[in-house]
């Protein structure tokens, strides 16, 4: 199986929760079934949805893994055959090892739950 | 100040009191993760409460200023995108809930959706102000000065044109206008389909069962009907049309009670009614029933002032849609799309930029970039000459 080259818009070492916003990205090369490397970070000084799939297909990257993203930018990226993981919500380093281990899925909550004080 | 008695406080049912607000409400504790959000907010962002308990606000509620300026200076405009991928614009209010000595508990951000307020805006300040209609001709210009009128009403308009002059794009904009905005427009496509099959698309069917199967008329509610090519329903149905007009009740294929419709019918065809009627095609009841008020789209042959309009506006969208820097078209390039005649229309001119779009490399669209039918069709008269 070959490498494969990811990209994580990133908040506060979380995955964004918006796409569009992020003001640097984690891009990381994974072989699935293999431990990751912590990957390269690079800043986005002027964040846009053109800038970042740009950054993406400049970098050959194979994966997003994003929060929130809009309809046509999805389209965009999957026209272009990228494959975007969206609605994640997680710290960036744990969907990079659920990405690895190959059981990473669109709409992923992985933060801990905690306990609610209202119904 | 007085404050509530803390056992009244703790018999208040709050996620009953939360759904009923119209608007999106989100608890969060002290460091801004979820502890509940009411439906309505369910439904703004496509969390349901148990995906949301527990996770940071901003991965729940995702709007522009998350990652700007969160706690933002409240309220603010913006926009938030949902788990379906929709950008929604919202305004955002946020409520700290304290305690008798002034500590904070928690907060509440209210969310309300502007996206009926946008679309409001965006329609009024469109070119033309209507739908996707454009054009600077005196002809087009009269009709998107009769539009938001007869929009109004709610007699049934016909609108007559050639293909690919908009007919389908005005019937739309005639329901976006109207006070129906927020129901159903429902089109139903009059061409070559089995009798059967129209009938029950049309009026509904009963099924052996009992259940009627709703038709457009039943889907569209108090909405709009749109029927195009009017012109092609057989005469049966188009008695059955007649019935609708007259008595605003339509009836369901196999069933025996009438039932009452509120819908608008908008019909349009390539031809004017009397010529229709003429050729037999066109029962002279719904004719007359349907002719009047009417809407008739000029060929874009007749208002060749528009072209250049039409071309520049439709290159800003296909060049924002593929992402290219076109920005023009070379000077033999344009004297070409000029001196074409459309026999397609808008369509046909929308469908030619689009094309040329998409293969050009260069700032500007160059001759080499048109459809080769095109080339060719504008090569032969200066070949003969």
């Amino acid at each position: 199986m070959r490498k494969k080259r990811v990209l994580i818009p990133l908040y506060l070492g979380e995955v964004a929760p918006r796409f569009d916003l992020a003001t640097e990205v984690l891009i990381a090369d994974v072989l699935p079934g293999e431990a990751c490397s912590a990957g390269d970070i690079h800043p986005v000084p002027r964040p846009s949805m053109d800038g970042l799939c740009d950054l993406a297909l400049g970098k050959g990257v194979d994966v997003v893994i994003c929060g929130g993203i809009e309809e046509e930018c999805y389209h965009f990226l999957r026209w272009k055959r990228v494959e975007v993981l969206d609605n994640v919500a997680a710290k960036a380093q744990t969907a990079l090892e659920r990405f690895a281990g190959g059981t990473l899925k669109s709409g992923d909550i992985l933060f801990p739950e905690e306990d609610a004080h209202v119904r | 100040m007085s404050l509530v008695p803390p056992e009244l406080l703790a018999s208040l049912d709050l996620p009953a009191i939360l759904d009923g607000l119209p608007m999106g409400v989100a608890v969060l504790d002290r460091e801004g993760r979820v502890l509940t959000v009411n439906s309505a907010l369910e439904r703004l962002t496509g969390f349901t409460r148990e995906q949301a308990r527990g996770v940071p606000c901003r991965h729940v509620v995702r709007s522009g200023l998350c990652m700007r300026r969160c706690p933002a200076q409240w309220p603010a405009d913006t926009e938030i995108v949902n788990r379906q991928r929709r950008m929604i614009p919202v305004r955002i209010s946020a409520i700290p809930v304290r305690d008798a000595s002034g500590l904070e508990l928690f907060r509440l951000d209210l969310v309300e959706d502007l996206s009926a307020v946008r679309d409001l805006e965006r329609r009024l300040e469109e070119p033309g102000g209507i739908g996707g209609l454009v054009g600077k001709s005196p002809a087009m210009e009269r009709i998107l000065k009769l539009l938001p009128a007869m929009a109004q009403s709610g007699v049934p308009v016909m609108v007559v044109g050639e293909t690919g002059t908009g007919k389908d794009a005005v019937a739309e904009a005639l329901h976006k206008l109207s006070p129906r905005a927020r129901e159903p427009f429902v089109r139903v496509d009059c061409g070559p389909m089995p009798p059967e099959s129209l009938e029950a698309e049309l009026f509904g069917r009963t099924q052996p069962s009992g259940d009627i199967v709703p038709g457009a008329f039943a889907r569209a509610g108090a909405g709009t009907v749109y029927l195009s090519d009017v012109g092609e329903l057989p005469d049966a149905l188009q008695a059955r049309l007649v019935a609708f007009l007259d008595e605003g009740t339509v009836l369901a294929a196999g069933a025996r009670v009438p039932v009452r419709s509120q819908a608008r019918l908008v019909a349009s065809s390539p031809a004017f009614p009397e010529d229709m009627v003429r050729a037999g095609r066109l029962r002279r009841d719904l004719a007359d029933r349907l002719g009047d008020p009417r809407l008739a789209l000029p060929p874009l042959r007749e208002r060749p002032e528009d072209i250049e309009f039409l071309l520049a506006h439709f290159l800003a969208i296909y060049s924002a849609k593929f992402r290219k820097d076109v920005t023009g078209f070379t000077p033999k390039a344009r004297l070409l799309l000029l001196a074409h005649d459309y026999p397609g229309n808008v369509r046909e001119l929308r469908n030619v930029v689009e094309y040329a779009v998409m293969v050009c490399a260069k700032p500007d669209i160059a001759p080499a970039c048109l459809p080769a039918h095109l080339l060719a069709q504008l090569a032969a008269p200066t070949g003969s000459d």
